[in-house]
């Protein structure tokens, strides 16, 4: 392979770095909203699309844009079939807090990464809960959103792993922060 | 977590593409309120391309349930039996006194020349997938407009109703389950005929909001839906009331976690026809019909009030017109 193929291959593999975290948000949005349960819907899907919007909002903000973050969400309200528009300005009400408090959130070794990950799930879920009761005039059920956010936080560890391994194998080596 | 171990890229400087975005989300979501369908396209057709992968995805899964569902089971499987048993004694009289009433009814409609119940067409559709969101409950049907379903049909399973078709692609269709925040059904508690408004909360029993405040129910009456507002057949059984910190809601007849297979039901209510001149009010009470002025069109005409005329004379016996006298002789 030549130098001048060699870079072209480099460029557009640097394009297609650029788009690996938004991508994994559609996946993640979209597996998540399959609508196959095997507990009979008892147990609600978690919010698998806010796993790479926190992730990449911390390690690598520059790939996980404010227009990325609403394409997720557009997406989420698209396959969760609720009303328009929700999780969207949920997931960006988020996005403003972590990216706000960034240096809080990064910073958090172990356990408490999932403490830090748990506290964007509420802050998503508490916007979500308080649009829909605008959204309607009435004060919905706590149980459904609860359940939604011990599911989100609980799938947040293997979550985080494939989006680790993600980060390591595509993004990582090839666009690195001065 | 993950944190730790990667290098932390520097803080961007994306405040105003923030701004704007946050503003869109909002104007998403008011948009959202004043269309609530507009997502509802891009919905359909994706869940119409993964119709093939639900169909087959979901099998397994129902297996699974299956399976597991029939673990607890066989430690009481005897009991069940002898239960089952009885219920089905119990229940070949209840068919035996139900063919001798539907036929009793139909005699007694023959002879009232009742109006017959308007014929029910249906859909069997099999379920290929469920969600259950903190703000949506439904179920996915493997059939489509191309099945003559269309929205605001009910879906029912053996048991009683489940919900109403909500979208309908051309091979798939989402139903909103009666327990879902959206719900809103018209009813009629039996005895009594009592009518209200059965509302979703996403619980497993919605409630019932009645149309009146006199209006008392008591746990174990029958819902049924009314038919109000000609969108679904009236007398669908729905379940049954319960009585629950002071308010009343439905145990449901159906289970929507279990159902497979369920039948949408074209009604279509047939358009109601203005009566015949003879049967008009003031022609039975011996008045002369009355007639639309020419030069008024009748469909602008607003209706009187109901203020009696001042009497200029007196009433004069009523002369039946031929045709009122020969519908009497016969």
């Amino acid at each position: 392979m030549g130098i001048a193929e060699r870079a072209g291959f480099l460029v557009s593999w640097r394009s297609f770095s650029v788009l690996v975290p938004v991508l994994c948000g559609f996946g993640a949005v979209l597996i998540s909203n399959l609508p196959l349960s095997l507990t009979n819907g008892l147990i609600p899907a978690p919010l698998l699309g806010l796993a790479p919007i926190y992730f990449w909002c911390l390690v690598r903000p520059d790939l996980m844009t404010p227009a990325a973050v609403f394409a997720i969400g557009v997406l989420e309200d698209i396959m969760a079939g609720g009303p328009p528009g929700v999780w969207t300005l949920s997931f960006v009400i988020t996005y403003a807090v972590i990216e706000r408090q960034r240096d809080a959130f990064a910073g958090l070794p172990g356990l408490g990464a999932v403490l830090g990950f748990a506290t964007a799930a509420l802050i998503t879920c508490a916007s979500a809960y308080f649009i829909i009761a605008l959204y309607y005039w009435h004060i919905p059920l706590l149980a459904p959103i609860v359940a939604e956010l011990a599911m989100t936080v609980a799938f947040y560890i293997p979550a985080a792993y494939v989006i680790g391994v993600i980060h390591r194998r595509l993004v990582g080596p090839l666009r690195s922060e001065p | 977590m993950a944190n730790v171990s990667w290098k932390i890229a520097r803080r961007t400087n994306a405040q105003l593409p923030l701004v704007i975005v946050m503003a869109l989300a909002v104007v998403l979501v008011l948009l959202g309120k004043a269309q609530s369908g507009l997502f509802d396209r891009a919905r359909m057709t994706f869940t119409d391309w993964t119709q093939p992968l639900l169909a087959v995805a979901h099998a397994p899964l129902v297996q699974f349930d299956r399976w597991v569902g029939s673990v607890d089971e066989v430690f009481t499987v005897y009991q069940e039996n002898l239960r089952l048993k009885d219920e089905n004694a119990r229940l070949r009289q209840w068919r035996n006194v139900a063919v001798v009433m539907q036929d009793r009814v139909g005699r007694y409609q023959s002879l009232l020349h009742a109006v017959p119940d308007p014929g029910l067409n249906s859909v069997l559709a099999r379920v290929i997938g469920r969600a259950s969101r903190p703000f949506l409950e439904t179920m996915i049907l493997g059939a489509g407009s191309s099945n003559n379903i269309k929205p605001g049909q009910a879906v029912v399973d053996a048991r009683g109703m489940i919900g109403r078709i909500y979208l309908a692609g051309s091979r798939t269709s989402w139903v909103i389950l009666l327990t879902d925040l959206n719900s809103r059904i018209p009813v009629s508690v039996a005895p009594g005929n009592r009518q209200a408004i059965m509302v979703g909360d996403n619980t497993s029993m919605p409630s019932l909001d009645t149309l009146s405040q006199i209006v008392t129910l008591r746990a174990g009456d029958q819902v049924v839906s009314s038919g109000d507002g000609g969108l679904l057949p009236p007398g669908l059984p729905i379940g049954t009331v319960v009585e629950q910190g002071g308010k009343y809601r439905v145990a449901l007849l159906a289970d929507a976690g279990t159902s497979e297979d369920v039948e949408v039901l074209a009604f279509r209510k047939p358009p109601e026809q203005p009566p015949a001149v003879s049967q008009l009010p003031a022609v039975a009470a011996g008045l002369p019909p009355a007639t639309a002025t020419p030069s008024v069109s009748a469909s602008v005409v607003a209706p009187k009030p109901a203020t009696p005329a001042p009497i200029v004379k007196a009433p004069v016996a009523p002369q039946p017109s031929p045709a009122d006298q020969a519908d009497e002789d016969r």
